[in-house]
């Protein structure tokens, strides 16, 4: 969402900078322009020159020949005429008809101001007179009226910063009037997508110059929905069916379970028939482990176990699974060695207490399904900086290498999109990675450090316990 | 395993299968229980109760005219008796609600005949408890009842720890009970780091009923997990 206003904030900055640039370029090249024309009191200038060019002798003025000759060049007339009779004592040879010889005070104070005969004229003070230069007509324009009262030219420089600093204001003003308009209509559009990735629904206002993209998004967010409520719909469907299923199955199976396990005791029954009542007997059991595992995996991969996370001791957890296979009188061809370190009474996690007894219980039951012959089993839980591992390993015939990388790699059928066809494996690994990833933990799997099959559950840990009692 | 008194109690047994009905009586049966009575819904159990006044029921939680909680609810109304579920939703859900509203154990079906005496005789030891049995062991014998031990002719009191240790210790006579529910059952829920005081309270009722508590034989450790106590017939 940030990057809206960033964007918008750059491009009004760019036009805020692009008009100020433009504003300094022209104030420039109207101060380059007007300096190269202004300095016209070169008129001016000459007209003093000239008047200094004068000199008398015998009662006779004469003008410096170079002087002369420049204002030839440049066609100016000229008259020097006394300070006091107000008479021409000189004038240039191409003085224009209609210019007199002879001027009031009236007319000098004309002249100087402005035009004779639409000549424009300038004056300089000689030593005894006055001269007076005549442009061709249309070469200047003379603007004498200008004056300003002496308070207005001397606040001119706080003048002149107010006025700029109204102008920045104003420019900001409307920088961020824009700004914030355009914020404004932007910001709903860019929340609807920014939500749209999230899941949630979107239904935005379909008003104003975005409507139509409101729309867009609105319509593109129901789809969402509609897409999101059909696959929770059959996801649902498909745990429920299994749990149907398994369900309805549970039932039957009590009933040859129970008669088989009956038979398999029963005193009328030669030895042969009592064993086949009791492969009976183990083969429902297989059947009811594998209903429960398809039941607790297909709800654990899509979302719908319930789980009761509450703060748990990993150690007394571990310990009761394993105190549980112990006391089931399998020690004889399953030893169990518990190889936590004997100071670590208490790991604490969040946990599933059913959930994680029933990873480890899976682990444990893994081993002694794959080795029939028999094997030792070692399990432990131990406490990293930021972690608790608990960890299931034999030393039983294990696994190849190629086999591990699979078990690592390859998605179970389960949760397995494309048709598999190689050698499926139970469900009991399947569910103790679940199990791990809803407690946001992971499993790794290995060799083991006793030459068989390992497995590793790390979970995040959660800190110490209160210090120790008495 | 289970002691005499038990088979006299009364069953009272809910399931709407005819045939698990007359599977489960005939498992109880051939265990020796002598009293049972079945219904197959939520009426005939309201109609038997009331007629048999049973000392355990057995519910199953799906029932034609309604569910096994309501019916337990109903039933405790009349009387204060123990209820087990038997029940094919085998969800952690159904088993929590099942707890919180007073259920005393469940069985998820399918099971094995002797998961269910085993169920069926826990609950009827623990909620009619005959006289507390004189525990031998090795050197001594406990009595429970007024928490003494008689070893060589004389009595030694237990400390209400001691005994509370020695009490969970003998319901699980001859299996493993882990250090952690040694814990709760002397000092409650969370025992977190009580674990050397639990070794200091075993080596003192060892001291009490070993012959050599040195190399006891009665109350044995199980490294790192637990302990386990042996009784003698």
């Amino acid at each position: 969402m940030k990057s809206i206003p960033k964007l918008i904030r750059r491009f009004l900055g760019i036009l805020l900078l692009s008009t100020v640039l433009f504003l300094m370029l022209n104030i420039g090249f109207l101060v380059a322009f007007t300096m190269r024309h202004t300095p016209n009191s070169r008129p001016w200038s000459a007209a003093q020159e000239a008047a200094d060019a004068m000199t008398e002798a015998n009662g006779t003025w004469t003008i410096s020949p170079e002087m002369e000759q420049k204002l030839q060049s440049e066609q100016v007339w000229a008259v020097y005429i006394d300070n006091e009779t107000g008479q021409a004592l000189w004038h240039s040879g191409n003085l224009p008809e209609e210019i007199p010889l002879q001027y009031t005070a009236s007319q000098i104070a004309s002249l100087t101001r402005g035009y004779l005969s639409d000549y424009p004229t300038f004056t300089g003070t000689g030593e005894k007179g006055l001269m007076i230069l005549g442009y061709p007509k249309e070469s200047f324009w003379k603007h004498m009226y200008a004056s300003w009262d002496f308070q207005m030219i001397e606040s001119v420089p706080r003048t002149i910063l107010t006025v700029l600093g109204a102008n920045i204001i104003l420019v900001l003003v409307i920088y961020l009037g824009a700004n914030s308009g355009l914020l404004r209509s932007v910001k709903p559009i860019a929340e609807g997508i920014q939500k749209l990735p999230t899941g949630e629904a979107v239904s935005l206002k379909e008003r104003g110059i975005l409507s139509e993209l409101a729309a867009d998004i609105n319509q593109t967010s129901e789809m969402l929905q509609t897409q999101k409520y059909l696959l929770m719909k059959k996801e649902a469907a498909r745990a429920n069916w299994i749990a149907g299923v398994s369900h309805d199955i549970r039932t039957p199976l009590s009933m040859v379970m129970g008669y088989a396990d009956q038979l398999s005791e029963s005193k009328g029954l030669n030895e042969e028939e009592k064993k086949k009542a009791e492969v009976i007997v183990r083969q429902s059991r297989r059947i009811k482990n594998l209903i429960n595992d398809l039941n607790l995996a297909s709800k654990l991969e899509y979302n719908m176990q319930p789980l009761s996370m509450k703060q748990e001791n990993a150690v007394a957890i571990v310990r009761q699974v394993v105190v549980d296979f112990m006391n089931m009188d399998i020690e004889q061809r399953y030893p169990i060695q518990w190889e936590t370190p004997e100071d670590l009474n208490v790991c604490l996690i969040r946990a599933d207490r059913e959930l994680l007894m029933r990873a480890v219980s899976n682990l444990i039951q893994n081993s002694m399904n794959h080795n029939e012959e028999g094997c030792t089993i070692y399990v432990s839980v131990t406490e990293t900086e930021k972690n608790c591992e608990i960890c299931v390993e034999d030393d039983g015939r294990g696994v190849t290498d190629e086999e591990l990388k699979k078990l690592t790699a390859a998605p179970h059928y389960m949760v397995c999109d494309s048709s598999a066809t190689e050698q499926r494996h139970g469900l009991g690994l399947l569910i103790v990675r679940q199990i791990a990833r809803s407690h946001g933990g992971r499993i790794v799997i290995s060799h083991g450090s006793h030459n068989g099959f390992g497995v590793r559950i790390i979970l995040p840990g959660e800190g110490k316990p209160p210090a120790q009692r008495d | 395993m289970s002691a005499e008194y038990i088979k006299k109690k009364r069953i009272l047994l809910v399931d709407d299968e005819p045939e698990l009905r007359e599977m489960v009586v005939s498992i109880l049966k051939e265990d020796g229980f002598e009293k049972i009575e079945t219904a197959g819904s939520v009426r005939e159990a309201l109609d038997a109760a009331q007629r048999f006044s049973p000392d355990l029921a057995i519910l199953d939680v799906m029932l034609p005219d309604g569910n096994g909680f309501e019916l337990m609810k109903s039933l405790k109304k009349s009387g204060d008796y123990p209820v087990l579920f038997l029940t094919a939703r085998g969800e952690d859900e159904d088993k929590f609600r099942g707890f919180g509203l007073g259920a005393d154990d469940y069985v998820v079906k399918p099971f094995l005949p002797r998961e269910l005496l085993f169920r069926v005789s826990a609950i009827l030891r623990r909620c009619y408890k005959e006289e507390e049995p004189l525990v031998k062991l090795h050197a001594c014998s406990i009595d429970l009842e007024r928490a003494e031990v008689v070893k060589n002719g004389e009595r030694i009191l237990l400390t209400a720890k001691e005994y509370e240790l020695l009490s969970a210790l003998y319901r699980n006579a001859g299996r493993i009970v882990t250090i952690d529910a040694l814990c709760e059952a002397a000092w409650g829920d969370n025992p977190y780091g009580y674990e050397n005081s639990l070794m200091a309270h075993i080596r003192r009722i060892r001291e009490k009923i070993e012959e050599n508590p040195s190399k006891p034989v009665s109350l044995v450790t199980v490294k790192g997990l637990g302990y386990r106590l042996n009784t003698e017939k």
